[in-house]
């Protein structure tokens, strides 16, 4: 068996000359990027925070309970997609198709309740992008944010297809690995943006 | 076979050991549990400010490790992965205090008036 992985190894074209897996190399690459892209941003809400001349205010319009269950979404989700990659590895394949897809309408739940958050700050509070400061600093950042989810969704669901058809087996253990990295990601930027823009007074 | 080659993918490629399904599920426990905790301390009257700020960002931080660390594998992981991950996230981090600095965003670094 090792020799087999050995072999498999040798002939693996993503293998690159550090013996890593350039897929997930790039991968991790482009996390770090994406750290930095939101870094900005949330750097600029803070910067902004407070300095709107016309409202509405951030503690008029946010709806904690509605955020603390989108919150709770994300994290389940990062749960169902570790499961997903357990199974995936034992090559028990309906499993790992199953919470795939629980992991894809978890993260679909979660954007149609920043759609719903949005409409009401739009409808309710007239709250828009070009509002005021805390108008354009939020919907920028959180809107990103969603963008990426929605990406995340559409990227899982396409694994999902790919299962059900009997082309995702254990060999594809590193593109559901892929996969997931970014999902936690996204987790993790919420876990950031759900600390310093909802909770923190 | 199948085994063999799930085996195989797992030990190529630069991942290290994986958590067990055990250890996923206690870690989203702990994960529940801190939310909680986290929206919790915004309906307790009495605790002062700064304090708040603080213990928000600290279980916010813990959070964040603990989905890095056992979820993305970070802490199995190959280091030329990790230094991949936390060099840009130093950077990130730099970024929104150096921004919030020139904006005298927060009271600890006061904006100098000459």
């Amino acid at each position: 068996m090792a020799d087999h992985a050995a072999v498999h190894a040798i002939h693996d074209p993503n293998l690159g000359n550090t013996g890593l897996d350039n897929r997930k190399v790039g991968m991790w690459a482009f996390l770090g990027s994406d750290c930095m892209f939101f870094g900005s941003l949330i750097g600029t809400y803070l910067a902004y925070k407070g300095k709107s001349i016309s409202g509405p205010l951030p503690h008029e319009v946010f709806d904690i309970p509605l955020t603390s269950y989108s919150a709770a979404l994300l994290l389940a989700s990062s749960l169902t997609m570790v499961l997903a990659l357990a199974a995936l590895q034992q090559n028990r394949l309906r499993p790992a198709t199953g919470w795939l897809f629980a992991t894809a309408m978890l993260g679909l739940h979660f954007v149609l309740n920043q759609v719903y958050e949005f409409t009401t700050f739009v409808l309710h509070h007239n709250l828009t992008l070009s509002t005021s400061l805390f108008g354009s600093t939020f919907f920028v950042l959180t809107g990103f944010h969603g963008a990426h989810v929605t990406g995340g969704v559409i990227w899982l669901l396409i694994l999902v297809m790919l299962a059900m058809r009997g082309k995702l087996d254990a060999r594809d253990y590193t593109k559901v690995e892929i996969a997931g990295l970014y999902w936690h990601f996204v987790d993790i930027v919420w876990i950031a943006i759900f600390t310093i823009i909802y909770l923190i007074p | 076979m199948a085994d063999q080659h799930a085996v195989a993918a797992t030990t190529h490629g630069g991942g290290g050991g994986h958590a067990t399904v055990k250890t996923y599920i206690n870690v989203a426990i702990v994960l529940a549990i801190i939310t909680a905790v986290e929206v919790a301390s915004l309906y307790i009257p009495g605790i002062p400010g700064p304090l708040l700020v603080i213990s928000l960002l600290a279980m916010s931080a813990v959070k964040f490790f603990l989905v890095v660390g056992f979820f993305m594998h970070l802490r199995y992981d190959h280091p030329i992965m990790r230094a991949l991950f936390v060099g840009p996230l130093l950077i990130a981090i730099a970024i929104i205090l150096a921004v919030m600095a020139l904006f005298s965003a927060f009271v600890l670094l006061p904006r100098v008036v000459l």
